[in-house]
C-alpha cells in the first residue's frame, strides 16, 4: 500500500487502458485523471461523487481496524445488500393475504436463485441489526457522542430505530405462522401506550385485526417509507461525520478531520485579504470561522494519509468480506418459512425475532404498559438524551467511570434478557434448558 | 415601520407554515384512517344449551370463541388473549385456557389464574331464544379484573404447557 507522501513523478502509461483513459469520452465521464501523486490521490477522492463522501485526508490512526471496528461501514454495506436483494424480492411478491404465502413458495420452488436471495435478505437483516447495535456500543465506548457530535448521535439512534422498524415490518410479509404471531404480539403492545394506544394500533394495522390492510401497510412502510427515512438520516449522518470530524479509536482522542464551523460566525481578524483564512498549511476555511473555535491542535498534517487509496481499499476489502459472509450464510442456512398464517392457532412457543425477545421476556414478568411501552420508550429516550445529559467532555475511560458502568449494566441486562428469552424459554414461556430442547426461531 | 412589516411577514410565514403542516397532518390522518370494518360480527346461532356439558369447551370457528360450562353456567369466551392477542387454546387435561405466548392461564370460565394478562378473558353475551343458544359476537365485554375469581382456579389434571419455573 503506497502510504508515502512524497510526490513521485507520474509513471508513464502505455497500452489500451492508458489510451482509453486519455480519450475524450472517458475524460468527460471521469472528471479527474488518476495519478499516483498526492494531488492525484486527493483528486481521486475529491472529484468523484461517491468517493467525495470521504475526506481527502484522514488521520493515520483511522487505518487501524480497531479504531472503529468498521461497524458503521459494515452497516452501510449490509443496507446496500438488503436494498438490492429487496428489489429482487419485490418482483416476485404481492402484498395480498391470498398471494403472499404462495409467492414465498414460488420463490423457493420456481424463481432462479429465489430462495438464496431471500436467505441473503433475511440473514443480512439480522446482521444489520447486530452491526448497528455494535456500532452504537463502539461509539459510546469511544465517547463519540460528545460535543460537537451530540446531534449526530441522535441521528444514529434514529437509524437504529428505523433498522428495527424495517425488521418488524419485514417480519410480517411472508405471511406464515411465525410472521403472523410475532406481529400479533408486537402490535398488541402498541395498544398499551397510554391514551393513544388503540388509535395508534388501528392506524398501524389499518383495522382491528391483522389482515389485508395490515399486510399492505407493512409492505408500503417497509419498502418505501422506511427507505426514504433511512436515506435522509444516512445523508445527514455521513455529512455530520464530515463536518464534525471523527473520533478515532482507543486513543480517546478526537481527530477533527474538517474544521468545525461554529455557529458564532466571525471573520478572522488576520489574513482575510482574499477572503480565505489560512489556519495552517493544510486547511482553508472560507473566512467564516472564528479562529479560536477551530480545534486545530488535534490535527497533525504529518500524521495523515490520503483516503484514496489507503482507507478506500480497506473499505472495499471489508465490503467484499461482508458480502461473502452473508452469501455463505444464505447458502448454508435456509430462511424459515412455517405454515401459512392461521389466526385460530398460535404456535408453541411464539417467539419474537431475537432482537425483540428480550422485550418478550420482560413482558412475562411485568405489566405490558411497563414492559412493552415504558421500558423500550425510556431506553430510546435515554439514548437520545445521553449526549445532552452526559456533559463530561473527557473521552478517556478513566474519567467516565459512571457513564461506562451504567451503560454496560444496561447493555448486559439486555443481553441476559435476550439470551434467556431466546434459548431458555419453551411452550407457554416456561423455563427450559436449551441443551434439552432448543426453541429458537431465527 | 420596517420592523413591524418584517415582523408581520415573519408571523405570517410561521402561521401559514403551521397551517400547512396541520393540513398535511389532517389529510394524512383522514386518508390513512382504518376503513370501518364490515359489520364487526353479529348474532350467531348455536346448538341448544344442553349440548355443552359441564367441564367442556367447544370452539366456535366463525366467532373465534369458546363455549364453556362451569358451575352450571355457560360462558362465551373470546379466543383472543387479553394480554397481547395470541389465540389461547383450551387444554383438555387441565381444563384451563393456557396462552402459548407468555404463559397466562385462565380457568374454564375465562377468569385469570396466573401470568401477565391484565384481566380475565374477554367475553361475548349469550342468550337463549326458542331453546337455542345465541351468541352476540358484535359485543365484547372486558374480562373480569384480576383477583375477582368466582370459580375454581385449580387444574383438573396435568397442564399442557409446563408450569413456569418462577
Ligand atoms: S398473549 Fe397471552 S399471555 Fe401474552
Amino acid at each position: 500500500m503506497p502510504a508515502t507522501e512524497t510526490d513521485r513523478p507520474p509513471v508513464p502509461r502505455r497500452g489500451l487502458m492508458a489510451r482509453l483513459r486519455g480519450s475524450t469520452l472517458y475524460r468527460s465521464v471521469v472528471r479527474t485523471p488518476g495519478s499516483d501523486s498526492p494531488s492525484g490521490r486527493a483528486l481521486h477522492a475529491f472529484g468523484n461523487v461517491f468517493l467525495h463522501i470521504y475526506p481527502v485526508r484522514i488521520p493515520r490512526g483511522l487505518l487501524r481496524f480497531r479504531s472503529t471496528w468498521r461497524l458503521g461501514f459494515i452497516s452501510s454495506v449490509l443496507f446496500a445488500l438488503l436494498f438490492i436483494t429487496g428489489l429482487y424480492l419485490m418482483f416476485f411478491y404481492t402484498p395480498a393475504v391470498s398471494m403472499a404465502y404462495g409467492d414465498m413458495q414460488q420463490l423457493r420452488a420456481q424463481v432462479g436463485f429465489g430462495q438464496l436471495i431471500r436467505n441473503v435478505h433475511r440473514w443480512g437483516a439480522h446482521l444489520m441489526v447486530l452491526a448497528v447495535v455494535l456500532h452504537l456500543v463502539r461509539v459510546f465506548v469511544h465517547g463519540g457522542y460528545k460535543a460537537p457530535r451530540q446531534f449526530n448521535w441522535v441521528i444514529g439512534v434514529g437509524l437504529l430505530v428505523v433498522t428495527l422498524a424495517y425488521s418488524f415490518t419485514g417480519y410480517l410479509l411472508p405471511w406464515d405462522q411465525l410472521a403472523y404471531w410475532a406481529v400479533t404480539v408486537g402490535s398488541g403492545l402498541v395498544k398499551y401506550a397510554p391514551g393513544v394506544g388503540n388509535v395508534l394500533r388501528d392506524f398501524l394495522l389499518g383495522g382491528e385485526t391483522i389482515g389485508q390492510a395490515a399486510l399492505l401497510r407493512f409492505y408500503v412502510i417497509h419498502v418505501a417509507v422506511l427507505t426514504v427515512a433511512f436515506a435522509l438520516l444516512m445523508a445527514v449522518h455521513l455529512w455530520r461525520i464530515r463536518k464534525d470530524g471523527l473520533v478515532v479509536g482507543d486513543t480517546g482522542v478526537a481527530h477533527d478531520v474538517t474544521a468545525r464551523v461554529d455557529d458564532r460566525i466571525a471573520l478572522p481578524a488576520a489574513e482575510q485579504a482574499d477572503g480565505v483564512a489560512r489556519l495552517d498549511d493544510s486547511r482553508r476555511v472560507l473566512g467564516v470561522v472564528h479562529v479560536d473555535e477551530v480545534p486545530g491542535r488535534s490535527r497533525d498534517p504529518d500524521d495523515e494519509v490520503f483516503s484514496w487509496p489507503a482507507l478506500i481499499i480497506r473499505h472495499q476489502v471489508i465490503a467484499l468480506a461482508v458480502c461473502a459472509l452473508v452469501l455463505a450464510l444464505g447458502i448454508a442456512f435456509e430462511a424459515p418459512l412455517r405454515d401459512i398464517a392461521n389466526p385460530n392457532l398460535t404456535p408453541e412457543p411464539s417467539k419474537a425475532p431475537w432482537y425483540f425477545v428480550g422485550l418478550q421476556e420482560l413482558l412475562a414478568h411485568f405489566d405490558p404498559l411497563v414492559a412493552g411501552v415504558l421500558a423500550p420508550g425510556a431506553l430510546v429516550a435515554a439514548l437520545v438524551a445521553l449526549p445532552y445529559v452526559d456533559r463530561n467532555p473527557s473521552r478517556r475511560p478513566a474519567d467516565r467511570k459512571v457513564a461506562l458502568v451504567l451503560f454496560w449494566a444496561v447493555f448486559l441486562g439486555l443481553v441476559v434478557l435476550t439470551i434467556i428469552g431466546a434459548f431458555f424459554r419453551g411452550p407457554g414461556w416456561a423455563f427450559v434448558l436449551p441443551w434439552e430442547h432448543l426453541y429458537f426461531e431465527p | 415601520m420596517d420592523q413591524t412589516r418584517r415582523d408581520l411577514l415573519e408571523a405570517g410565514w410561521t402561521v401559514g407554515g403551521g397551517l400547512l403542516i396541520a393540513a398535511a397532518g389532517w389529510t394524512s390522518f383522514v386518508a390513512l384512517k382504518p376503513l370501518a370494518s364490515a359489520g364487526g360480527g353479529g348474532v350467531l346461532p348455536l346448538l341448544e344449551p344442553d349440548a355443552y356439558p359441564e367441564g367442556s369447551a367447544t370452539f366456535v370457528r366463525q366467532g373465534r370463541l369458546f363455549i364453556t360450562r362451569t358451575g352450571g353456567e355457560l360462558h362465551a369466551i373470546s379466543q383472543k388473549c387479553p394480554h397481547l392477542g395470541c389465540a389461547v387454546p383450551f387444554c383438555e387435561s387441565s381444563g384451563q385456557f393456557e396462552c402459548p405466548c407468555h404463559g397466562s392461564v385462565f380457568n374454564a370460565a375465562g377468569e385469570w389464574i396466573s401470568g401477565p394478562s391484565p384481566r380475565g378473558m374477554d367475553r361475548h353475551p349469550l342468550q337463549v331464544t326458542d331453546g337455542r343458544l345465541l351468541v352476540n359476537t358484535a359485543v365484547l365485554e372486558e374480562g373480569a379484573p384480576l383477583g375477582s375469581r368466582k370459580f375454581d382456579g385449580r387444574a383438573r389434571g396435568p397442564r399442557c404447557t409446563t408450569e413456569p419455573a418462577d
